[in-house]
């Protein structure tokens, strides 16, 4: 039974990572075979899942708790968009990052609020926020916007940061505080008692709020520097910047193998590999798959391989019952 | 135990396996369609990338059709398109996705952010033209010197707005007295312009003004348009925008002003045509040339329709084939070519068969003979505005 | 029962939506107008009452047991799609199609709700993940059958516009569905091992509660329900979209949590489901006030109404015995 356990353990650190590299070879193979640059498809892949890596690296902290935010794309949108107002109000670099990084955490402090004090299902307030805020950055960019449709800043003014050397290392730098946060410190830890056994945690005398609070802060965090590293890579923001980003990163947490009830199975590298894995699925789909009707089809057999990950490295923590 | 383990194995081989048998049957299609070019070229084949937005629309498919079927088939060129581009971020990643597949231009029919399409087109050297809508003048003046930028042609602002004042004057000179506005997806600047324009050629003012600039300026700051601003020769009873949950109550309530007429600067005919048809309204839009408009002319109550046909994007894709190779053509001030293309308008089921029967299948408007009179080594600006300016 | 208690119950029951027709209508009336201001606008009122209505239980029937259903959207608008296709294929738009559409549609949503089940309890992952796979699936499918367009043809037809043409159809089904649903979950043994797995999982399964079988069911139903709320959809809107990629189709699901809520807190007084159509009554409302207002109230501000009505509507229900305090103090 131990063995069993340790093999099906195994499994599931092991899957996730196969399911990387793998997609990883399969990419530069498809990308060869059709006679690509490669390098240039490396950095696309890279762009396209960098920002989802770093929104879901901190939205892991919530969902080690066992709840789920659904706001974050929205978050990034509003954070990016205030940052670009502030821009061109003031002129000041710093102070727009400094604004982006202040919103990001207070619209996820909000939703903490919301779910420690007044005791609201977290799911249902970040289903509230991402309308609000998605409604707000939407009034704010199409009438400041006006016939352009969007605003931007001169593209000259995030030039500087738009560099693969800069982003791995924002990329690394955040990873790495995360994960000592997560691994090394007593906040990981009780965080992932809390998602396992909530009452449990209560009784041994771990106050939910504070850790909640923790946890909301990192995902702002992450949705600052989301919202940054969107900003480099297009200096424009139009209503639907970030848009798809609220509903991957599920996929890519649990694409990355960690369970999404949370708790002790949680893993901090799961939004990091889950995110890459997803996007370079998508990118070896969109090159192999050329047909007008193929949208569908690439979404269907994306759905299906997605399953069949989740499906294998669940195996570890599946129960009698079925799970909820 | 083992078992199970080789179970999982297994089940993961297997869509590994399943993933490079897609990739085999990706590779050897390519090959066939390759294959099947020989024949007409000895040059290489120029790949264009396609930017699309809309990839479900009609007009969208027409213009697709157009370039994938005719042009195609007539043309040593193989077009790609993107998915569905949805912001800025992805408009981006496919400019450099075509990059590196070794596309020569980029044909854009997507709009989030022009401005980044331009200078992503130029840091890669490849050429970039713009087929449905248009830059802001000001972001035109900017960008017309870049060395990549080949132009665009397609209704410009101005063009939307005289598009819908056209579409106003035609029910003012009629006699209609009241009226009933859709004002689909505003703030989308081109439905903003339309409206205003219609406005106008009600006879009205918003705002007490009857300029285009003062009067978008206004609607982009309302985000609607605030019926107490409106005055003039024709009464707008009712206004409706958007499409949700309110709207077959908002459809209804306009209805049940019993306007004589209801225009539409754009999606009415998909949304509303069988409502408009059995509450017995005349109703106008700014749409495409397709099938069920033509119904709706034929049966129904659409009684004006201003439209693009299919293969309004032939002088665009004239416009980079010449680029390519090796023509860049500028207008008389050295700059990236701007040229605006005005509104086919029918009214009655003869001229919409004009415009969408004959645009169909082997003899578009733009057909070879025509866009072979602007590809070439010696055709100048002069030559394509002229063209379509005739059409 | 004493009639005190009977009069409470009363009161519980129509105390919001009596508030809310109150505070609309005043609004309504600033304006010069009503909620409903004429027969074809009760129309619509009734079959939004109905769309309503039924999303708010698919929802409820696997929220109320954790289990998440992102599919919900796609199941009725996949379900709509076929039904619409089918039909046409057979009537081709003429008198019956609505009826056999509406038919269709229904074995569709059933059949798309127990496929989706039957992923859940194969794959024993959990519910969320799962309805995330099924709605890619779902809208990948809706997509390659209908080449990404508008649906309007198959839909646009005399026989579609009679049904959302008068109120009375819209009625029955509400009524069919409530006495359908009351039946199946208040009265039957499938309702009674729902309702204990409902409030204790472990304890149920250990008794013998077959599980599996019965979350089946729920996934069955649901997908029956929402396969109803795409039929009375395209009805209503004379069109489906079938480009509705990447979670496009979500949203329906957020529109019933305000509504669900709702129901939950008037379930106190009445049965759940009849709280449930109180709720969509109250939402209709709603809606059909925004429609008055829709010059002054634009789609965004709207969503924020929502949103914070919701969230000021949860506070409530949450911290109710704190506001209690206070106030008997």
């Amino acid at each position: 039974m131990k063995e069993k356990r340790n093999i099906g353990q195994m499994i599931t650190t092991v899957l996730p990572f196969a399911a990387l590299v793998a997609l990883f070879f399969i990419f530069i193979g498809v990308v060869n075979m059709k006679g690509y640059r490669l390098d240039m498809y490396l950095k696309i892949a890279f762009n396209e899942g960098v920002v989802l890596a770093v929104v879901a690296t901190g939205a892991i902290f919530i969902y080690t708790l066992g709840t789920f935010d659904i706001s974050l794309g929205a978050s990034t949108l509003f954070s990016a968009t205030m940052g670009v107002m502030t821009y061109n109000k003031t002129e000041n670099l710093g102070l727009m990052i400094l604004v982006i990084f202040a919103v990001g955490i207070i619209c996820s402090l909000f939703n903490s609020v919301l779910a420690s004090v007044f005791h609201i299902p977290a799911f249902v307030t970040t289903v509230a926020m991402m309308s609000v805020l998605t409604a707000v950055a939407a009034k704010i960019i199409t009438t400041e916007g006006g016939a352009l449709g969007g605003i931007r800043i001169p593209s000259s003014v995030l030039k500087p940061f738009d560099s693969m050397g800069c982003k791995i290392a924002l990329l690394v730098i955040f990873f790495a505080v995360s994960l000592f946060m997560f691994r090394f410190t007593k906040v990981g830890r009780r965080q992932k008692f809390i998602g396992g056994n909530p009452l449990c945690a209560y009784l041994t005398g771990i106050r939910y709020n504070k850790y909640t609070i923790i946890a909301f802060v990192m995902a702002g965090i992450g949705v600052g520097l989301g919202a940054f590293l969107t900003l480099v890579y297009t200096p424009s923001v139009t209503t639907t910047t970030a848009s798809s980003i609220g509903m991957n990163i599920f996929i890519a947490i649990v694409f990355g193998g960690m369970p999404i009830s949370g708790g002790p199975f949680s893993k901090i590298y799961a939004a990091l590999v889950g995110g890459f894995s997803f996007m370079l699925l998508n990118d070896i789909l969109e090159i192999v798959i050329e047909s007008n009707a193929a949208y569908g089809i690439t979404q269907i057999i994306s759905a299906v391989f997605f399953l069949i990950v989740v499906y294998l490295t669940s195996m570890n923590y599946r129960t009698a019952m079925l799970p909820r | 135990m083992k078992q199970r383990v080789t179970k999982v194995l297994g089940l993961l081989l297997a869509g590994v396996m399943t993933l490079g048998m897609l990739t085999a049957c990706g590779g050897k299609n390519q090959d066939t369609e390759g294959g099947k070019d020989t024949s007409s070229a000895s040059k290489e084949t120029v790949k264009v990338g396609v930017l699309v937005a809309d990839v479900s629309g009609e007009e969208a498919q027409g213009f697709r059709s157009y370039y994938e079927k005719y042009i195609a088939s007539n043309y040593n060129v193989e077009f790609t398109y993107t998915d569905a581009l949805e912001s800025a971020e992805d408009e981006k990643s496919a400019i450099e996705k075509f990059a590196s597949q070794g596309c020569k231009a980029i044909i854009s029919l997507s709009g989030s952010d022009r401005a980044q399409q331009i200078e992503t087109c130029e840091q890669y050297g490849v050429y970039y033209a713009v087929a449905s809508g248009v830059l802001e003048d000001e972001q035109f003046e900017t960008y017309k010197g870049y060395e990549y930028f080949v132009g665009q042609v397609g209704p410009s602002n101005a063009t939307e707005f005289e598009a819908g004042k056209a579409m106003g004057e035609f029910f003012k000179n009629q006699g209609t007295k009241t009226v009933a506005i859709y004002g689909a997806f505003i703030p989308n600047p081109m439905h903003v312009y339309r409206l205003a324009g219609t406005i106008v050629g009600l006879g009205d003012t918003y705002g007490g003004t009857d300029d285009m600039n003062g009067i978008i300026g206004q609607i982009f700051q309302d985000q609607t348009l605030d019926l107490s601003k409106v005055e003039g020769d024709t009464e707008v009873v009712a206004y409706l925008q958007g499409y949700g949950d309110t709207t077959t109550d908002e459809l209804n309530a306009a209805i049940q002003k019993s306007p004589e007429a209801f225009l539409s600067v754009g999606m009415a005919t998909t949304f509303f045509t069988q409502s408009l048809n059995e509450a017995g309204i005349a109703f106008s839009d700014i749409d495409s040339f397709t099938q069920a408009n033509g119904d709706a002319i034929e049966n129904g109550k659409l009684t004006y329709l201003a439209g693009k046909y299919s293969s309004s994007i032939g002088p665009v894709f004239a416009l980079v084939m010449n680029a390519v190779n090796g023509n860049v053509i500028r207008d008389d001030e050295g700059n990236a070519v701007s040229i605006s293309q005005g509104y086919l308008v029918a009214t009655d089921k003869a001229t919409f068969d004009e415009y969408y029967v004959s645009d169909n299948g082997d003899s578009p408007i733009y057909d070879k003979a025509t866009l072979d009179s602007i590809i070439g080594d010696n055709v100048t600006y002069a030559d394509v505005k002229a063209l379509v300016e005739s059409k | 029962m004493s009639t005190a208690g009977t009069a409470k119950k009363i009161v519980g029951t129509f105390i919001i939506p009596v508030i809310v027709f109150l505070i609309l209508e005043g609004l309504c009336l600033s304006k010069g107008e009503h909620i409903i201001t004429n027969a074809k606008s009760f129309d619509n009122f009734i079959v939004y009452v109905a769309i309503v209505m039924i999303t708010t239980i698919a929802l409820s029937i696997n929220l109320n047991s954790g289990r998440f259903d992102f599919s919900l959207g796609s199941m009725a608008a996949l379900s709509a799609i076929i039904g619409a296709k089918i039909s046409y294929a057979i009537f081709g738009g003429g008198k019956g199609s609505a009826l056999c559409m509406l038919l269709v549609t229904i074995v569709a949503g059933l059949l798309l709700g127990l496929i989706s089940g039957s992923i859940y309890v194969l794959l024993k992952i959990p519910p969320i993940i799962t309805s995330l796979g099924v709605t890619l699936i779902y809208e990948g499918v809706m997509y390659t059958i209908t080449d990404g367009k508008y649906l309007m043809t198959e839909v646009q037809n005399s026989s579609m516009a009679g049904f959302v043409g008068t109120w009375i159809y819209a009625a029955i089904i509400i009524v069919v569905v409530l006495v359908l649903t009351i039946v199946l979950f208040d009265h039957t043994r499938f309702g009674f091992d729902y309702n204990a797995l409902k409030s204790g999982q472990k304890v149920s399964v250990n008794t013998g509660i077959k599980e599996v079988k019965n979350a089946l069911i729920c996934y069955t139903i649901c997908g029956g329900l929402m396969g109803l709320v795409g039929f009375l959809n395209a009805a209503r809107n004379t069109t489906i979209n079938g480009g509705q990629l990447n979670f496009g189709s979500i949203a329906i699901m957020f529109t019933a949590f305000l509504p669900m809520f709702i129901g939950g807190y008037i379930s106190r007084y009445s049965n759940e489901k009849v709280g449930f159509l109180l709720a969509a009554v109250c939402m209709s409302m709603l809606n059909s006030t925004f429609a008055v207002f829709s010059n002054e109230i634009t789609a965004s501000v709207q969503s924020i109404i929502n949103a914070v009505l919701l969230v000021v509507f949860l506070i409530y229900l949450n911290n109710e015995h704190l506001l209690r305090k206070i106030f008997t103090k």
